[in-house]
């Protein structure tokens, strides 16, 4: 079923028409950490408490630079631990201010309980996950740090490219102030946050007309307005606070997307909470892929016409319309095949588990494959071995390249 | 002499209702803070008795913005408040910290080293109970050696030493660090109109009463805190940088049993078997009080 590559794939005059592709954008060459801070710096991030953590470091080394050169006016701080990390990011947006920071693995799940505080205080603000797990020492590509957190009440994004996790930090912050719920936007250790790749750096002055200054909300201080936040909220109190929540988080959806077609007309570039590929009634199969992986799967379906792929740039809320709109096409017979980068200790991994909950009641093939976790590589090799032995329809989750 | 009627509050800036229980150092202690702290203040609170005191949801005890926070990072919340306040040109906002030694001796001990180090210009009260007070005295490393809590298990009052926040706190060559008492009242105030108008990290350490969590009469509150500075188990003392000064020294030289046998915590000793351990008790106060003169006459 391979398809021949066709020699004409790549036109003469490409090159030169790329360089005009973007207007009022620079194109640099740039690694993923680096493109995340430059994306705090267009969004004019006031406040940044940072810690260190591999594979993240390069991203607040990089804003303490910025902050030094007078590129980013920006409080940055040296604090004791990620705990204290977003229990200062909690202070300073109750304070008002637009804030930006970034972890990893052990940082992140250290920072737990501050997550959950974050997105119950309802304060809006945008954090970058470089993703790795959890001990025995690893410090590689695995997204069971964020995806453990999905219960947190926070968004969660996550980008396929460097230039994908630029723009969407900078869609985010545009989300988080006008929802008031947190934003984690997640991209791989490694594979993204210390390779190089083409970005189209927008100018400033368009990323200002998209994310206008951050304006005081119901959870700011207000000295002249003195009141208390986050004391004790009796039982009733506690239901109607969660059941706003509830109703904001579903609104998250449509907003996002609307976000993302506004992008496009701002900076030529629309973006879609999850992207469909030859997704039709004479796909047999699709991959369901999160970040960089989903560019190794695209690549390998050029050879196989037959086959499409589900990409999720949102994860949290889980985009339950978009997914079940794109599957539509999809006959009774297509399979779907999900590519877990991400073991949570259950028989199933944790997009398995979203996309059971999304699509219950409806009859699709679903097959869960973990590959690569703890950073191991995926190569197309091992995304061909997958299209292979989920047309087998195994029926347990199958671990790939273990054996 | 003063007149009897000349108030030391002079404008209460806190409502009425505090839910503190009877004799709880807590509602007198901010009561006297906010009066000088005054309305330009956010006060940040980790999880402690003052949680509860400050009134649950809708209430609010103080005129004030109070942002309550999680248990190990009130000194990190509170460093990001500070940061956005000046970044809004709110310099003169005083930024305070109201936390209990639980937060302070143990699980916030990092996030107060950390911003103690960065010198951030905050005001950190420790309400000193030694105990988990609020979730029924519990054990913290603030609970005195022979003191009963719920959770020593066999004997059960506790055989360790608590740490001397004192000494931990002065080792971060902060500007201004004090302890206070309720008792002391004239002091407690001068001390917090200090610790106001300095700028980078101040921490006041009050002696905080605690009828239920003591095993006091609440009427005895104010007695028994007098009797632990004038025993020497309190020193009111001073730390700018590395100089140290003592506020108060005691004319008479009362022995510590004198406070501890007003307090049931501390019933225990009183048996035969136990008596070496009030002398310990009696040794440690007497070390303590040495070191602090030698640090003041340096």
């Amino acid at each position: 079923m391979k398809k021949e590559n066709s020699p004409n794939s790549i036109t003469l005059e490409e090159p030169f028409l790329e360089s005009f592709k973007y207007p009022r954008h620079v194109q640099m060459v740039m690694k993923g950490n680096y493109a995340a801070a430059e994306a705090a710096r267009l969004c004019r991030a006031g406040f940044i408490p940072a810690y260190p953590i591999t594979p993240q470091t390069t991203i607040v080394e990089r804003l303490s630079e910025l902050v030094s050169e007078g590129k980013l006016d920006a409080t940055y701080i040296n604090m004791d631990s990620e705990h204290s990390v977003f229990a200062a990011a909690m202070g300073a947006a109750i304070g008002g201010e637009r804030v930006f920071t970034a972890t990893a693995g052990q940082g992140l799940f250290y920072a737990h309980e501050v997550l959950q505080a974050i997105a119950h205080f309802r304060l809006p603000m945008v954090v970058c996950n470089v993703g790795r797990p959890s001990i025995p020492w690893n410090i590689w590509s695995d997204q069971s740090d964020s995806l453990s957190q999905r219960d947190t009440g926070w968004i969660q994004f996550y980008g396929e490219s460097s230039q994908e996790v630029l723009d969407t930090i900078i869609q985010a912050y545009v989300l988080t102030e006008r929802i008031q719920i947190p934003v984690m936007v997640v991209l791989d250790a490694f594979y993204q946050s210390h390779t190089s790749e083409n970005i189209w750096m927008p100018d400033q002055n368009l990323a200002d007309r998209f994310l206008p200054p951050i304006q005081a909300g119901p959870m700011s201080i207000d000295m002249k307005q003195p009141k208390s936040f986050g004391g004790l909220l009796p039982p009733e109190y506690y239901n109607k606070m969660n059941y706003s929540f509830w109703k904001a988080m579903n609104k998250v959806e449509a907003i996002a997307e609307e976000i993302g077609i506004d992008f496009g007309a701002h900076f030529g570039r629309p973006y879609s909470n999850v992207e469909a590929v030859n997704i039709g009634p004479k796909t047999r199969l699709i991959l369901v892929t999160l970040s960089s992986i989903t560019s190794t799967a695209r690549g390998v379906i050029r050879d196989y016409p037959e086959i499409g792929l589900l990409k999720l740039r949102l994860f949290k809320p889980f985009p339950r319309e978009a997914v079940r709109q794109a599957l539509a096409p999809l006959s009774r017979d297509a399979i779907v095949a999900i590519v877990e980068r991400n073991f949570l200790g259950d028989r199933e991994g944790g997009i398995m588990q979203e996309m059971k909950r999304a699509l219950y009641g409806s009859d699709y093939k679903m097959y869960d494959f973990f590959a690569g976790t703890g950073g191991k590589d995926v190569p197309p090799e091992t995304i061909e071995k997958i299209i292979h032995r989920a047309f087998q329809q195994p029926e347990e989750a199958t671990w790939v390249d273990v054996d | 002499m003063k007149p009897a009627l000349e108030f030391l509050i002079k404008d209460e800036k806190v409502y009425s209702g505090a839910l503190s229980c009877r004799g709880c150092g807590w509602s007198l202690l901010v009561r006297h803070l906010a009066s000088i702290l005054g309305e330009d203040t956010v006060y940040v609170a980790p999880a402690s008795c003052f949680s509860i005191i400050s009134g649950p949801y809708p209430l609010q005890e103080l005129k004030a913005n109070l942002v309550h926070t999680v248990f190990a990072a009130a000194p990190a919340t509170a460093t990001g408040v500070r940061a956005a306040l000046d970044r809004q040109g709110k310099k003169d906002t005083t930024v305070v910290i109201l936390a209990g030694d639980g937060g302070t001796f143990d699980i916030g001990l990092q996030a107060l080293s950390g911003a103690a180090a960065r010198n951030e210009n905050l005001l950190y009260i420790v309400n000193n109970n030694g105990a988990y007070m609020n979730t029924g005295i519990q054990s913290s490393t603030a609970t005195p050696y022979g003191a009963v809590t719920t959770t020593n298990p066999g004997e059960g009052f506790k055989r360790a030493w608590p740490k001397d926040l004192m000494g931990i706190i002065a080792a971060h060559n902060l500007p201004y660090a004090a302890t206070a008492s309720l008792a002391f009242l004239e002091d407690l105030r001068q001390k917090v109109e200090k610790a106001k108008n300095t700028k980078g990290f101040r921490l006041l350490m009050i002696d905080g009463p605690c009828p239920p969590g003591h095993k006091t009469d609440p009427a005895m509150s104010i007695h028994i805190g007098r009797l632990a500075v004038e025993t020497r188990l309190f020193p009111l003392f001073e730390v700018e940088r590395q100089d140290y000064t003592i506020n108060y020294r005691p004319g008479k030289n009362i022995p510590v049993e004198e406070c501890m046998k007003h307090q049931g915590r501390f019933k225990q000793l009183f048996r035969p078997e136990n008596r070496q351990m009030i002398e310990e008790v009696q040794a440690h106060t007497d070390r303590y009080w040495m070191r602090l003169e030698m640090l003041a006459g340096m």
